[in-house]
Parts: C-alpha cells; sequence; structure tokens
C-alpha cells in the first residue's frame, strides 16, 4: 500500500534524501534504547522521528542530536518496521549543512595538534564528512 | 437446509455414494427442434443498480435477445414477492431456463435456484448475470453502464442456452471424525463430538495430551489453576467410550473426500506396552539417564524413560531412544528389570494405524517463537534470559521447583525481573509482522504471579502498547500496575549479561529517554507462530496457509471454522493466535459444524464438475497433474482419465489443461464459452 | 602463491601500519599473498547516504571500478575500508540506482567489470583458506588466552547489504581464535559501537562508549579485546587510563600464533601494552 506522503515539504525532502518512509515509525522506541549515544542525544532517535510525523522539522534540524550520530546504524539494524534513523539524521544534517550560511560542526580549525598526531585520520574524514559543508 | 433437501428429487444417474466414482456419462444433448425459453428478470437492487443502469431500457433491450420468451423487473428480485414474480413466470410462460441480472452469484445464486426449483426448473438451469459487483458499482456513466449490463446479461443468456438439468451428486456420510492435536482444542471438539454421540480419532504427537494448556501455571484474567481446569477434561478425554486416542501418533497420510477420509496414523515406538503397563512410575524412578526435559522448556530434566507430567492422559510412559542408555549403547536395561509386569519393550517399532472417519478437525496449536530470530535479546546466549513458557514452569505448582520462583543459572530467588512483551512480535523485520494475542494479558499475569510468590521482588513490564479487548482485561492489567507491576512504554533494543546481571536496554518513550535496567531475569515474551509440524502436515494435505503458516479460514467473518476443502474445519491457535475462552469456543464451534455435516445421511456436492469424454481422451495425464484436489486420475488400466465427482471443485483448471479437448466442464462446456464470447464480442 | 587484490587504505599506511604489516606477514605464511592494487585513491573512511549525494561517493566507487581491472577479488583490512567500499559497490550495482550510475561511471570513465567482489581479510580466511589450514599452520598455540572479538559497527552494519555474518552476534572472529588454540569468550558488545568519529569532537561521548565495549569484556573474562579497525582500537585503547585490556589487531595474534616474531608485529604501538600479559601467558 502506498504511504500517504508527509505534509510538510521539509519533511518531504527528508524523506527523499534518506530513502526512509517516517509514515513507517510506529514508535515504539526500540532506536532510542538500543542508541550508543541515546543519554546524550537529545531528541533522542524515535522521539526525532516523532517529530517529522507531526511536521515539526524545523525542531529537529535547529537540535543538537542529529549532530550526535555515530552513523553506527544500530538502530536500524534493530528497528521492527526497518527504518533507519541514521539515514534520517543524515538527511536532516545535508539540509543544515546545504543552507548558504556554513553551519558546519567540524573543521580543521576545530582540531587540536594533539588529536590531529594521534587519532586516526580515518575519524578526521568521517568527522569531516558527516558533521561539515 | 433439510426442507431445501427434500424438495430435490431423487439422486439419478450415477451415483457415488461415497465411492471413487468416475462421471463419464455425457451430457444430454436437448432436440434441435426444441427452442429454449429464457425468462429475463433484472433487479433494481434499490438504487444500487437501478441509480446507474437504466432498468427499463435494459428490460426492452433484453426482450429481443435469441431465446428470451419474458424479460421483466423487479424492485428487489430476492425478496419474497420478487422470486414469486419468477415462480410464476416460470410456470405461466413455460419457461425452461432463466437469467436474473442482479448481485454476485455469490450473495443470491442458490436464492434464485432454489426458487426456480420450486416451480419445476432444475436448480442447475437459473443463471447470474452480475451486473451490481461487475457493473453498477464500478461504472459511472449510465449510458456506458446500461451498454455494458446489456452485454452481461446477453452473455448469461447464451450461457443459460446451453444448461442442462443436473442432479447433485449424494455422498453417505462415515460419521466418525478425527481430531488432530490434542491441546485444549482438539480435547473441547473431540469431547463435543463424541458427546454428541459419535465416534472422535483422536491424535496426539506427544505422549500425552493437554498441549500448551497443560505446561501453564494460572490462567488470566481469574487465575484460575491451568491445571485444575484441565485435568477434568483431559480424564474424560481418556476415559470416554467413543473417543480412540492415538498419543505419540501423528497423521501420516489422507486420503478420500468429504464423508469418506482414510487416514493414515504413524505411530511412534514408545518402547512400553501400554496394556501391560499400570503407570506405576518405578521405571521412572530407577532410570539412570538424565536429559532435558522439552516439556520443562529448558527450566528441568527428565529421565530417558518419562511421561510429561504426573497428571499425564494417558498414564503411561515412553521411552526417548536418544536418550535411553540401552538403546545406544545395549547395556542398563533397568527399567525392564525394575517393571513389575514386565511391560518394556526394546523392540518397539514404529507402526501405523488405518482409520476411516467423515471429517477432520485440524487442532494444530502453536509454538514459540525461534530463539535465532531474537539474537539481539540474548536468549540462548544468556542462560537467565528465558521465554514466557519457562517462566510459566516456574510459576507452576507441578513444575521443576515447585512453584518456587528460581532463576535458571544459579538457582536463586530472582528480586529484579523484567519481561519483554512483543518479542518477535509486530516485527515485520526479524520475527512476525502481527500482534500475538495473548502476551498482554499472559505478561500482566505472571507478573501478578511473580509478586505473589517473592513479596519484595520488583517487576517491570517494557511494552509498546498494551492491548486489553477482552472481559475482565482491562482490569485485570489495572490489578497488575495496583500490585506494583512498573509499566515501561518502549521496545527493548538489547539484552546481555554484566556480571551476574541481565542488562536490558529499553526506552520510557513516555518521558522520551533511553534506559538501563538491571534484572536477574528477563523473561520474553516471545511469538506465537504456527506449530511447525502442523505446517508441515498441511502442507501434505493441501490446506491453504497464510503467509505465516496458520491455516486459512474459509471466510474470515462468516465462516470462520470451515476451510476450503470440503470436510476439514479448524480449532485453536494453528489458526492463529489466541487465548483459552477463544480457543474453547472455536473449538466448539467446529465440533458444531462436525455435528451439522453428521446430521445428515448424505452430503451433496454440486454437479457442475469435470467431465472426461472417454472416446477422445488419450491419458496423458495433464489433468491429474492440474489438479489441486487430487480429484483426477488417469485410470491405467483403460488408458482414460476419471473424474472423481465427489472431490471435484469444479474449478475448471484440467479442462484448461487437456490438450486433446476431452475435458471438460458441465454446464460451462466449450460450446457455451464459445458462444458467451461470441455475443461478448459483437 | 595466491595473490589477493588489495585495498589498505589510508590509515594503514600510517597510524595502523601495524594492522597492514602484521596482516601481510601473516598471510604469507598461509601461502597467500596481498598486492596492494595500484592507483587507490581514499575510499572517503565514511559512507555518505543521502540519496543525491553522487559525489560523496565517488571516490570509493573509482576504487571498485580500478579493482574491477585487476580480478574478481578486492580484499579489504580495515573495517571502515570494507564497509565503504561494498555498499558503494551494492549502490552502483543498484538497478534502482541507474541514474547515479550512469552519472558516476561516466565521470569516473573507466571500464567497470561489475563481478569484482569486495570481500574483508577475514573472508580469505574463512572462505579460501579455511580454519583447518590455518590451524595447521599455528606453531605457536594461543593457549590459554581468552579473547574478545570486537567487530563494532562496519564490518556488520547495515547486514543486508554487507552480509558479513549476523549483526547481533558475529563468529568469524571467533572461530579464527578457536583455530589459533586460543579461547573466544563470550561477549554481548561484539556490534556495540564505540563512539566512532565523535572522537573528533564529542570525546567524552565516545569515550562513554568505549568504556562500556571494555567493560562488557573484562566482566566476561577476556584477557584481551581483537578488532580489526583502526579507530575502534584507537577508541578502545586511548580513550582510557592507560592501565587495563590490551586492545590488538586480530593480525597481530594471528601472526603470533603462527610463529613471527613478536618484533615485527608492532604490539608497541597499543597505549596498553599486550606484552606482559602475552608473556604471563608464556606467549612470548
Amino acid at each position: 500500500m502506498s504511504k500517504p506522503p508527509s505534509v510538510s515539504p521539509l519533511v518531504r525532502s527528508i524523506e527523499a534524501l534518506s530513502g526512509q518512509v517516517i509514515a513507517d515509525c510506529y514508535q515504539c522506541g526500540c532506536c532510542t534504547a538500543g542508541c550508543p549515544i541515546g543519554e546524550a542525544m537529545d531528541p533522542p532517535p524515535s522521539k526525532a522521528i516523532r517529530l517529522l510525523q507531526l511536521g515539526r522539522a524545523g525542531e529537529l534540524l535547529d537540535s543538537e542530536g542529529i549532530w550526535l550520530c555515530a552513523s553506527c546504524m544500530v538502530c536500524g539494524t534493530r528497528c521492527p518496521r526497518g527504518v533507519d534513523y541514521a539515514l534520517i539524521a543524515e538527511a536532516c544534517r545535508a539540509v543544515v549543512l546545504r543552507r548558504p550560511v556554513r553551519s558546519g560542526r567540524v573543521g580543521p580549525e576545530t582540531v587540536t595538534d594533539e588529536d590531529c598526531e594521534e587519532i586516526p585520520q580515518q575519524a578526521f574524514m568521517a568527522s569531516f564528512r558527516k558533521f561539515s559543508g | 437446509m433439510a426442507e431445501g433437501k427434500s424438495r430435490r428429487p431423487e439422486v439419478a444417474g450415477p451415483e457415488p455414494a461415497g465411492t471413487q466414482s468416475a462421471s463419464t456419462d455425457k451430457p444430454a444433448i436437448s432436440p434441435v427442434s426444441r427452442r429454449p425459453r429464457v425468462g429475463v428478470f433484472v433487479c433494481h437492487c434499490g438504487i444500487n443498480i437501478a441509480g446507474v443502469v437504466r432498468v427499463p431500457e435494459l428490460v426492452e433491450r433484453a426482450k429481443t435477445m435469441p431465446g428470451v420468451v419474458v424479460a421483466r423487473d423487479y424492485q428487489y428480485c430476492c425478496s419474497d414477492p420478487g422470486q414469486q414474480i419468477i415462480r410464476d413466470s416460470i410456470k405461466a410462460d413455460k419457461l425452461d431456463r432463466v437469467v436474473v441480472a442482479c448481485c454476485s452469484p455469490t450473495l443470491h445464486e442458490a436464492t434464485f435456484r432454489k426458487a426456480g426449483e420450486e416451480a419445476g426448473l432444475n436448480y442447475y438451469r437459473t443463471e447470474i448475470a452480475n451486473i451490481r459487483e461487475q457493473c453498477a458499482w464500478v461504472t459511472k456513466d449510465r449510458d456506458e453502464a446500461t451498454d455494458k449490463a446489456e452485454d452481461i446479461t446477453r452473455l448469461a443468456i447464451a450461457r443459460a442456452t446451453h444448461d442442462e438439468s443436473l442432479e447433485p451428486v449424494g455422498v453417505t456420510v462415515n460419521k466418525r471424525a478425527l481430531v488432530v492435536g490434542a491441546g485444549i482444542a482438539g480435547i473441547q471438539a473431540a469431547l463435543d463430538i463424541a458427546n454428541a454421540g459419535y465416534e472422535v480419532v483422536l491424535v496426539e504427537k506427544q505422549p500425552s495430551i493437554g498441549g500448551h494448556m497443560a505446561q501453564l501455571s494460572e490462567t488470566f484474567p481469574t487465575l484460575d489453576c491451568s491445571q485444575c481446569i484441565l485435568t477434568p477434561r483431559t480424564v474424560e478425554t481418556g476415559r470416554h467410550s467413543r473417543i480412540k486416542l492415538h498419543t505419540y501418533s501423528e497423521v501420516a497420510e489422507v486420503s478420500g473426500y468429504i464423508g469418506n477420509f482414510k487416514v493414515r496414523i504413524r505411530q511412534k515406538p514408545r518402547y512400553v506396552d501400554f496394556d501391560a503397563c499400570t503407570g506405576c512410575g518405578l521405571c521412572m524412578e530407577k532410570c539412570p539417564a538424565r536429559v532435558e526435559a522439552d516439556f520443562e522448556r529448558g527450566m528441568g530434566k527428565r529421565r530417558a524413560i518419562y511421561r510429561l507430567l504426573p497428571q499425564a492422559v494417558p498414564n503411561r510412559p515412553v521411552i526417548d531412544a536418544e536418550a535411553c542408555i540401552y538403546l545406544q549403547k545395549g547395556k542398563c536395561g533397568v527399567c525392564a528389570k525394575v517393571c513389575p509386569t514386565q511391560a518394556i519393550r526394546y523392540d518397539d517399532t514404529e507402526k501405523f494405524v488405518e482409520e476411516e472417519v467423515g471429517a477432520i478437525v485440524l487442532a494444530t496449536g502453536y509454538e514459540l517463537l525461534d530463539h535465532e530470530k531474537m539474537s539481539a535479546y540474548g536468549i540462548g546466549r544468556v542462560p537467565d534470559v528465558i521465554d514466557g513458557l519457562a517462566f510459566e514452569r516456574l510459576l507452576s505448582a507441578s513444575g521443576p521447583t515447585q512453584g518456587e520462583v528460581k532463576r535458571p543459572s544459579d538457582g536463586r530467588v530472582p528480586k529484579k525481573v523484567v519481561f519483554v512483551q512483543c518479542a518477535g512480535s509486530r516485527d515485520r523485520e526479524h520475527g512476525m509482522p502481527y500482534c500475538s494475542k495473548i502476551c498482554c494479558m499472559y505478561t500482566a499475569k505472571q507478573a501478578i504471579l511473580y509478586k505473589h510468590r517473592v513479596h519484595d521482588g520488583e517487576a517491570t513490564i517494557c511494552y509498546i502498547d498494551v492491548r486489553t479487548p477482552g472481559k475482565g482485561f482491562e482490569e485485570f492489567y489495572q490489578r497488575a500496575t495496583d500490585e506494583g507491576t512498573t509499566y515501561l512504554r518502549g521496545k527493548v533494543s538489547k539484552i546481555f549479561r554484566q556480571g551476574d546481571k541481565v542488562m536490558v536496554w529499553a526506552s520510557d518513550t513516555l518521558a522520551g529517554r533511553k534506559v538501563e535496567l538491571e534484572a536477574d531475569l528477563v523473561v520474553l515474551a516471545s511469538a506465537v507462530v504456527a506449530s511447525p509440524d502442523g505446517v508441515e502436515l498441511a502442507k501434505r494435505l493441501k490446506m491453504q496457509l497464510d503467509g505465516h503458516g496458520f491455516l486459512t479460514e474459509a471466510h474470515p467473518k462468516l465462516r470462520p471454522v470451515e476451510t476450503l476443502t470440503g470436510g476439514f474445519f479448524l480449532a485453536g491457535c494453528g489458526q492463529g493466535p489466541k487465548d483459552i475462552p477463544d480457543t474453547v469456543a472455536q473449538a466448539s464451534a467446529a465440533a458444531a459444524k462436525v455435528l451439522a455435516m453428521f446430521g445428515q445421511d448424505k452430503i451433496f456436492h454440486a454437479p457442475t464438475t469435470a467431465w472426461v469424454d472417454e472416446d477422445i481422451c488419450v491419458g496423458c495425464g495433464n489433468c491429474e497433474l492440474t489438479c489441486a484436489y487430487g480429484a483426477v486420475k488417469v485410470d491405467l488400466q483403460r488408458g482414460v482419465a476419471a473424474v472423481n465427482v465427489a472431490l471435484c471443485e469444479g474449478c475448471g483448471a484440467c479442462s484448461v489443461a487437456c490438450p486433446s479437448g476431452a475435458m471438460s466442464h458441465r454446464n460451462f462446456s466449450k460450446k457455451s464459452i464459445y458462444e458467451m464470447t461470441e455475443e461478448a464480442v459483437r | 602463491m595466491a595473490s589477493y587484490a588489495y585495498y589498505p587504505g589510508c590509515t594503514l599506511y600510517t597510524k595502523a601500519r601495524e594492522l597492514d604489516l602484521s596482516a601481510r606477514k601473516a598471510l604469507a605464511v598461509l601461502g597467500a599473498e596481498l598486492e596492494e592494487m595500484p592507483a587507490w585513491v581514499c575510499c572517503g573512511a565514511i559512507y555518505n547516504t543521502a540519496d543525491d549525494d553522487f559525489a560523496g561517493r565517488i571516490g570509493a566507487t573509482r576504487n571498485i571500478v580500478r579493482a574491477s581491472a585487476l580480478g574478481d577479488t578486492l580484499v579489504t583490512l580495515c573495517a571502515a575500508c570494507y564497509n565503504v567500499l561494498k555498499r558503494a559497490k551494492a549502490r552502483i550495482d543498484d538497478p534502482a540506482n541507474a541514474v547515479e550510475r550512469e552519472r558516476v561511471l561516466n565521470f569516473i570513465d573507466e571500464p567497470y567489470e561489475r563481478e569484482v567482489r569486495v570481500v574483508h581479510y577475514l573472508d580469505v580466511l574463512r572462505r579460501d583458506i579455511g580454519w583447518d589450514a590455518v590451524k595447521a599452520k599455528v606453531a605457536k598455540p594461543l593457549a590459554g588466552l581468552k579473547l574478545a572479538s570486537y567487530y563494532g559497527c562496519l564490518m556488520v552494519r547495515p547486514a543486508a547489504v554487507l552480509d558479513f555474518d549476523d549483526p547481533e552476534d558475529p563468529q568469524v572472529m571467533d572461530e579464527l581464535v578457536r583455530a589459533l588454540g586460543a579461547e573466544p569468550v563470550r561477549f554481548d558488545f561484539k556490534t556495540e559501537c564505540c563512539g566512532g568519529y565523535l572522537v573528533v569532537n564529542r570525546k567524552d561521548v565516545a569515550r562513554e562508549s568505549s568504556a562500556r565495549v571494555l567493560e562488557n569484556a573484562r566482566a566476561w573474562g577476556a584477557d584481551a579485546v581483537i578488532t580489526t579497525c583502526p579507530l575502534c582500537q584507537y577508541n578502545l585503547d586511548r580513550l582510557r587510563d592507560r592501565d587495563g585490556l590490551p586492545v590488538l589487531y586480530f593480525t597481530q595474534l594471528l601472526g603470533l600464533a603462527l610463529g613471527l616474531e613478536p618484533d615485527e608485529l608492532g604490539f608497541d604501538n597499543c597505549a596498553v601494552d599486550p606484552r606482559p600479559m602475552l608473556a604471563e601467558k608464556g606467549l612470548l
């Protein structure tokens, strides 16, 4: 059965970028329960999806939660409805990062010399690609 | 029903009388000289039809169609006066066939055929032109609708023109029933049929009857002891003079057809002579081999010679060959030595028994979802994560701990128990997409019982939604919360072991946060799935199953205990998850359907079946391969196909598959299809 | 000697050199060699998922295209490279993404053979060499060593695309551990996240995630944790006080068991030096 299209154009574009159907979520909270960052993430995944279901995408885009996702994909792996919040969070960040004003969270200027020496570059590549425009 | 039957003329022509009968007589050819006299009756169905189709115009057009001697319309043809118009017209206009242009034949074909029969017209000479579902309801434009209704009516007339008079096929009924599965569903159905005076053959794969209900502690929402309410039924079943019990047995094969089935039952080797054995239990005391008891769901052990429970019916042990030291290594023999009646038979083999029955009730039951599907929940890896049936055994007074709640890893009394609902239910990605229906209530019950046993214990239930649509159910759920159970709304993501604790990653979606729970014991409300053995049997019997292996009823609302295969009925969780009251109600309903069948000496089968023109048939066997009902077989001696009219459902697949044109369908002959097609493309 | 086209990736050339070196040497003992593919570029370190982000997937796709000219198998070792390359390949092969496929392949403008498979080094051990052959080459069985196999996220998720092992309880490293004569511990955090790249800007969060993984491994009685991801190794090994469980690459212990000299295996790169523990077990 085809799903009714989401009301808000912003939610529709998040759906298109993530390939996820927001209405598929039945708010069981399993994603929040298993999220390794769940305690720190605000809003946690299930609440974030709830905001999108209610058409309140703006609130989510302004939140800190989408910047805390480690893309570990454990939420989507255990979701009983096949919704992957990691892809939704990435779509949300893409919407923010593509805004005219640069809004990235990380960049060479935010990294200390010590970390630069120590941390595997795999982490810098991944972090910059997920969190900067 | 009885009235309708009495009006029917005596069965003439081929009389199968419940035997394999090939129908080979050719339909009589009408004298060419006699022109058909067709009456057409157009129903308005209020505005359902008349609101779209111009009925008076349709009537005028029908009058000009070949063979039509009268065409009329009426507001509601299915009403008494409507039927009377048809009856009167048959007599007055000397009609020899009738077409009613109205709703779908699934609704009123039988009504109008009976009306015609009452006026002396053969039952099978009334045809329906469906101008409601297939025209009025799906067409907006009035002109188009009227034209389409005309086409449909003209085709029906063409078909009716070739209709022959047919007589229903009468089949005698063997008034004995087979019930497969002796859980509470099978027991109830068997008792109802037997108490009505008919013999029942009851087959159970386990060594004793009672099914899963025998494993349960107390039942929701009344908390009466499962054993206490079950044992009167098992005892009555075991002693019933009209119930023939085959335990430790399975249905190997079913042949025949409604009213006349032959059943082959495979009895597994028991290694105990049930007639010689007195059930004293000495062998079970002395047997040195101990293995995990399936019945105890990993919570307890049994001997190699064992019965499931002290109240077993029949109260006879069987030997588990794989666990038995003597059968594996040839040494031991303790049971044989101690048996006071020399009932041990190490040389026992599987046996086959044949039974003949007229109706079959499938009560094949359920199992819980396989642990492997729930990898993240640690069950099977973490000893103190168990499923709901295992916890029933811990709560059960006759269980391995005599009702004391002790966790499996170290035997300690758990002070914190977390119950996890929807473990595999409502999970289309890892488990089953459906709601298992019973878990909300039994989890509430288990939390209540746990707190009755462990007064300072903490019970937490993680749930997605609590569903309580049953008598006293909501109150029971409230009781669980009143007695101190914490309900936490959120599906559990992961369960793992940390030291001697079991950790549960849950969430509290009402507060919008992640929660980590520390537990001593975790109980999963695992999804209810159709019993794999039942699924395997159903497939062999060509029964229709849904995508999850549950048996499909003939109609989800109006024929809930019948199947699409004549003579087969359903009861219990094999058809879908349900609780004990629903199961018992459905089992009694299935029994009532069997009894309604047994109330007749003969059952009648539509004669609109396939038939073989033996002059053309070359016996290639395509028809036999195509037939889904096993109704067509090639007679190898004569080299031609033969149709068993009692089994034939008249689907027509064989006549399509027949390369020589020998296979045809009564009152749906190639000639009538050809002429209908001619009319359609005119 | 069987030879495999090999994609080392950036980190294995610098901060995770010991992973690369120990893997090559160990495989040589097992009678196979890794031949580094020419002209490889960075995989991107993480797979970009936004549907229209074609550019974000070009680097990884370019590697796939180039590897496809070399043979039917491309071996990876770093969990991130494995994850990104395998997902990029699945993306480009999926008929549902025909537009992206055409545009990206046109841009790359080199011939692409679909048959090439992206596999992990562990696949080579498991499928091509086999545990019995590994066992036969073990010179120094790791007897008495209890190991927690840590896969992290990148080896197993998304499960449908990677199809590597059970995403909740993978077994391949446990099988290897057994083949080497060590004992795999039951461990519930095999595929829980270490915090990954959050180490760059949210060390607090990554530290907490990593600590939980180690805590569970310790609770199950592990002597060490083994992994195949440089970032997992870093987060587990460095985001804590410098004591406790050693965190190693599985290839280092594979090399040790196959009789390589401890000096060749780069044990000195670990923050928590595993050598005292290994010495105590009589393995050094």
